[in-house]
């Protein structure tokens, strides 16, 4: 017990110390207990597998989605509760801003990519119900006073096709995070609707031009090919689709941004090891963070994927950015 | 058709980098051009139709090469350079639209602008406004009607706004044709030239009855454009629109008739679309009414503006007359 606290104590004062512009030089003398020593296998592969970032390490491009499904396998049970504790909540916040942004019409079929606990599907689920009831009271203030004619033709056209049509396919590669999500809903008492499919971002198991909206919120950072998965999401999407992407980015106040470096590298990884008892996927989330492309270079990568007004906008002054493209 | 909408497609690419090629807004006399890039194009449609890219680089590289071969024969010489320095405005405007149109082989609508399809999305949107109203319902279901997911309705950024504004500048434009068209019968001496106030008459009346299939859901319409956002864009349809009118009415005065002009143009029109709003007679006919007693107003009042200043004039003479006679009459004005 008290050998491991002191081994925490020491990693908290390594870290503080640590530049945050480490490139993928490896994090200096962290323990070799659970990873394995990555350096020695980056060049020793056959040609043709290339190297890429996992966190500040350089991992083979095999290797990475192996390390972030275990990452994932491991924060599952906890993930909702420290994505509160991180962001102090401010989550929500986002996830409801890219609702308001996508305001979807009664009757689209929404993908919802690394979905996971699902947060996203369930918001759109309860929006296209507000909006469909929002219709249904708009619609019946007008029929205060309906003739014979207008009751007769509400019995002749009882389905309505807009409103039980609207669906969301929550899709994750991690099979635990997609549980918890089931229980979520199960919980929550959502249902209709809803499908949980198990796929990689990069090669999704749908037919071409299923969906209205692709979304993807703080998931496409742990994609290894980024640009495949924006193929992929290019051609699951129907035309007219939208992609929209929700993830952190950098921060464009310096002061901001320096605040928000302190946060990241010394809280965020302690609450991991409170509250999940995890240190090193959390030190992993953070430095995947920085290694993302930043707002206009990922605008670049949608545009050069195929699609049309690309566009983005910064959330909590750049700490995550909401891009949008579409498939015209 | 389909060259031109290849062409504008291209120029307003090249537009975007600086270069000064002539296509983009004027209807190309310079056919020559639009050919070249007509064939670039369809050849670069042709190759990625082919190999369908996972990396982008195959097509831009033969989009580079096509350019250079057809250099030559084009006007933008310099074109080419600027355009390899400056990737990806270039591919999104030249990369076709497979994914929109069925592969059936159809080349109408493959190169045109974000813009234009968004403007082909309102104005398809417009037939829905009886039943969702000026809303974005209404803009989703023009989309859905094109083809497009209704998602697509999140490229319209001011939302029904969008719907509004393109509806009224597209009335603005049919009636610049329109008052062209008379202009032109006039030249050619095929009609009569109408009088001022009667030519204002007939183009007011023209405008608004652009409205009348619309007249029912207008108020929503005009209540969208008085927020405060969009009031810059909705006054300034509404000056072009009145100083369109005085134009073709003849009027090229410099001075501050202009404003005043305008002004009272600007007072007529939007004081009879009030009045046609409420209008309950058979083909509105009380606005008409109303639209000429105020023009007479206008007239009545610059005649009277006339008089008033050449009877002020005389008033002034009079008095002055009658100062000179009082002065006179008491003998001040001798001189000893």
């Amino acid at each position: 017990m008290a050998a491991s606290m002191r081994l925490l104590f020491r990693r908290v004062i390594r870290l503080s110390h640590r530049n945050v512009n480490v490139t993928a030089a490896g994090a200096p003398g962290r323990p070799a207990g659970c990873w394995e020593p990555p350096s020695c296998r980056c060049f020793s592969e056959a040609a043709g597998d290339r190297s890429t970032h996992f966190g500040f390490e350089t991992v083979p491009e095999t290797e990475k989605a192996k390390r972030v499904y275990k990452v994932f396998e491991n924060v599952a049970q906890k993930y909702d509760t420290m994505n509160d504790a991180m962001s102090l909540g401010v989550h929500r916040l986002w996830k409801d801003t890219l609702l308001h942004v996508m305001h979807p019409q009664p009757g689209v079929r929404l993908l919802d990519v690394a979905g996971g606990t699902g947060d996203i599907a369930f918001r759109f689920l309860e929006y296209v119900r507000f909006q469909q009831e929002r219709q249904k009271r708009r619609a019946a203030r007008l029929m205060q006073a309906p003739s014979w004619q207008d009751i007769s033709n509400n019995y002749s056209t009882e389905e309505e096709d807009g409103p039980q049509e609207s669906r969301a396919v929550v899709c994750d590669i991690n099979k635990e995070m997609l549980r918890v999500g089931k229980q979520k809903a199960d919980g929550l008492g959502i249902s209709a609707g809803l499908s949980w499919v198990v796929g990689d971002a990069e090669e999704l198991p749908f037919d071409d031009d299923q969906f209205d909206i692709y979304t993807i919120a703080f998931g496409i950072r742990n994609v290894t090919h980024i640009d495949q998965a924006l193929q992929e999401a290019l051609r699951v999407l129907k035309p007219g689709g939208r992609f929209m992407c929700l993830e952190f980015s950098k921060v464009t106040n310096p002061v901001l941004a320096r605040l928000y470096d302190v946060y990241s590298f010394q809280m965020i990884p302690v609450l991991g090891e409170v509250i999940a008892g995890d240190w090193k996927s959390y030190q992993y989330l953070v430095e995947s963070i920085r290694k993302f492309p930043d707002q206009e270079e990922f605008k670049g990568m949608i545009e050069d994927a195929g699609f049309y007004s690309a566009k983005y906008c910064n959330l909590t002054g750049g700490v995550v950015a909401l891009h949008s493209g579409f498939k015209l | 058709m389909a060259a031109l909408l290849r062409a504008l497609r291209v120029g307003s690419a090249l537009r975007g980098l600086g270069s000064v090629v002539s296509a983009p807004a004027a209807q190309p006399p310079c056919s020559s051009l639009t050919r070249g890039f007509h064939r670039a194009a369809l050849r670069l449609q042709d190759e990625s139709k082919a190999d369908k890219p996972p990396s982008s680089s195959p097509s831009s590289t033969t989009y580079h090469e096509h350019y250079r071969a057809h250099s030559a024969e084009q006007e933008a010489a310099g074109a080419p350079q600027e355009h390899s320095a400056s990737e990806p405005a270039a591919k999104e405007a030249s990369r076709p639209n497979t994914s929109y149109q069925d592969q059936s082989g159809e080349q109408g609508e493959e190169y045109e602008t974000e813009e234009q399809l968004q403007a082909r999305i309102l104005t398809a949107a417009l037939e829905f406004i009886p039943l969702h109203g000026w809303t974005v319902e209404a803009i989703a279901a023009g989309a859905e009607m094109l083809g497009l997911s209704s998602a697509s309705t999140g490229m319209f950024y001011n939302g029904a706004g969008d719907l509004v504004l393109h509806f009224v500048s597209q009335c603005n434009s049919q009636l610049t044709d329109i008052l062209a068209e008379q202009h032109n019968q006039v030249q050619l001496g095929q009609a009569e030239p109408k009088k001022t106030a009667e030519f204002l008459r007939d183009a007011v009346e023209t405008r608004l009855r652009m409205y009348i299939p619309y007249i029912e859901t207008w108020p929503q319409a005009m209540s969208i454009l008085l927020l405060p956002h969009n009031i810059p864009d909705s006054l300034k349809h509404l000056s072009t629109l009145v100083d369109d009118m005085w134009y073709y009415a003849g009027d090229r005065s410099t001075d501050m008739n202009w404003y005043t002009k305008r002004a009272a143009l600007t007072g007529i029109y939007n004081t009879t679309e009030l009045v046609m709003l409420q209008d309950s007679s058979p083909d509105f006919q009380d606005t008409w009414d109303f639209l000429d007693n105020r023009i007479q107003d206008v007239v009545n009042m610059a005649t009277t503006a006339k008089q008033v200043q050449a009877t002020g004039e005389t008033v002034v003479q009079g008095l002055m007359g009658a100062a000179v006679t009082l002065k006179n009459l008491t003998g001040l004005n001798q001189r000893r």
